[in-house]
């Protein structure tokens, strides 16, 4: 199992959550996150903004849907200028449903 | 070192919270998060469902268009998030498994939206103030 973290734009939030359902995989967490980038944050003029909003999605997938979680969400939270966001992949040991006990996704 | 994830309903946060100290695993970090489960949210009876759509405080019922549908996923109904609580913690390996029991005990009603715990490894934990390391960081004063 793995932990899929996607930093993506607040705005393309719906468009992926949607594809995402759309290709399988409607459980997911979210989160409202500040951050930046390697970029330290934006600057406009002399305003900096040195910590952008962003959107966190946290997906727990088996390890043979990973690859394919990751490209619908470069699909779609991708407009090619900075800023598009970070996924991010970790190792998951155990995972446990609450209501049944069961040890599997 | 484990981290837990536990993504638990909101109004049983309190009594978690007492459990886990109860147990010995305090320490945690708390976020309020949205999400929703492999039952796709809310399981709504119609009338809910209206409701919802009038309700300011609820997200909006959004229809996946079908040129978002993937070939072969089926789509049920539209979905909405549910509010959760989003515990953090690393423990030591031999607390997991009191961690894990102490919040399924509270937690477990039956029902869906019950939540899920998962447990990942954690390479190296830091206590900022005295740069104590690993397990040490996790049980040291």
């Amino acid at each position: 199992m793995k932990l899929v973290r996607a930093f993506i734009r607040p705005e393309k939030e719906q468009e992926v959550v949607l594809a995402l359902e759309g290709a399988g995989f409607p459980a997911l967490t979210k989160m409202s996150v500040m951050g930046r980038g390697k970029q330290k944050g934006l600057r406009v003029g002399d305003i900096v903004y040195e910590e952008l909003p962003k959107v966190l999605l946290l997906i727990v997938v088996k390890d043979e849907d990973v690859s394919k979680v990751e490209s619908v969400i470069l699909e779609h939270a991708r407009t090619g200028n900075i800023g598009d966001g970070k996924i991010f992949v970790s190792p998951v040991e155990k995972s446990i449903t609450i209501r049944t006990g069961e040890v599997e996704l | 070192m484990k981290e837990i994830w536990a993504i638990i309903r909101r109004e049983k946060y309190a009594e978690t919270k007492r459990a886990l100290d109860k147990v010995g695993c305090g320490a945690m970090s708390v976020h309020s998060v949205w999400g929703r489960g492999k039952q796709g949210g809310f399981i709504m009876s119609e009338a809910e469902s209206e409701l919802a759509l009038y309700a300011t405080s609820a997200p909006k019922l959004v229809p996946t268009p079908s040129y978002l549908v993937a070939e072969g996923a089926t789509i049920t109904k539209p979905v909405v998030y549910v509010p959760k609580k989003l515990l953090v913690m690393v423990l030591p390996d031999d607390k997991v498994e009191k961690a894990i029991e102490a919040i399924i005990e509270v937690n477990r009603t039956g029902h869906y939206g019950d939540g899920k715990i998962f447990v990942l490894p954690v390479e190296d934990a830091i206590t900022i103030r005295t740069g104590e390391r690993r397990e040490e960081a996790l049980t040291g004063g």
